[in-house]
């Protein structure tokens, strides 16, 4: 990302939901980010696929931006991040899992679409910026975090892990 | 003033081993996913979630200390994550605006 030792910071935070949709023809799976003030639930076809709500939950999106030279990294394509707990053998996120000293944990950015039909995902810039960003806030505590994108996952959909997104909040009235 | 510190001055019910740290930030939220975008590093988070997903997203800010309002009490793997982490967790019997004002008596700004 060029020759700046980037300083990021959090720009752009919104509140919204992330919905999740099925097709109920091939089991496909996707989610995005809606700010509406009710997160949508209406049924609709699009190509071979027919989509149906199968949840939501708010959650805050955020880009960065970098103090020191005001590059700006738009994480759009991150609908939400995950500690993972994977213990899958043949799973790359897992063996990283397994590598990690005490003070680090490993983090997964989920993109929108997790079945990755165009292999299209979490930018690897994003990833990169993710990083420094939380590490950097960390390091003078001694501890560290490692984020990668879900395509890493064998299958995200079946991946252990704490996803933080919060449920239910808005049912409360 | 530290995690330690802050713990005897408020009657904190402690629930985890924790890492002593000087805390610099206050910040209240029952939003988990809203920590990561507001909370600051070494802060006191106040809150009457117990998820685990609480844990994964104070580790991410940095955050020193949690505590459960409301005399709430997280499960045994949340412990254990908080233990990984070395974050404070607490619990207290009364709502957040009761801890927020005994913060405020000590100085919290």
């Amino acid at each position: 990302m060029g020759s700046c030792n980037h300083q990021w910071s959090i720009r752009n935070a919104r509140h919204g939901y992330c919905v999740e949709e099925g097709c109920f023809e091939c089991g496909a799976r996707l989610s995005f980010f809606s700010a509406e003030p009710r997160p949508p639930k209406e049924e609709y076809q699009e190509g071979r696929h027919f989509w149906a709500y199968r949840g939501s939950f708010q959650t805050v999106k955020f880009d960065l931006q970098c103090r020191t030279c005001g590059r700006i990294v738009d994480l759009n394509d991150v609908n939400g991040l995950m500690l993972s707990e994977c213990a899958d053998r043949d799973c790359q996120v897992g063996a990283l899992v397994r590598q990690q000293g005490p003070d680090s944990l490993v983090y997964v950015a989920v993109c929108p679409d997790t079945s990755h039909p165009t292999g299209k995902c979490v930018s690897s810039e994003g990833v990169e910026a993710l990083n420094q960003y939380f590490n950097a806030r960390l390091a003078p505590i001694g501890r560290k975090v490692t984020v990668v994108p879900c395509k890493l996952c064998n299958s995200i959909d079946k991946c252990r892990g704490t996803s933080i997104v919060d449920v239910g909040l808005t049912e409360i009235q | 003033m530290t995690v330690s510190e802050l713990v005897k001055k408020t009657g904190l019910t402690v629930i985890n081993e924790y890492k002593d740290r000087e805390i610099e930030s206050v910040y209240i939220s029952d939003m988990v996913s809203d920590l990561i975008a507001s909370a600051k590093p070494n802060s006191v988070v106040i809150t009457l979630q117990t998820h685990k997903s609480l844990i994964a997203a104070a580790n991410l800010a940095g955050a020193a200390m949690i505590v459960i309002v409301n005399g709430r009490k997280p499960s045994e793997d949340v412990v254990a994550l908080a233990n990984r982490t070395g974050i404070g967790l607490f619990s207290f019997d009364l709502d957040s605006w009761a801890f927020a004002k005994k913060l405020v008596h000590l100085g919290f700004e």
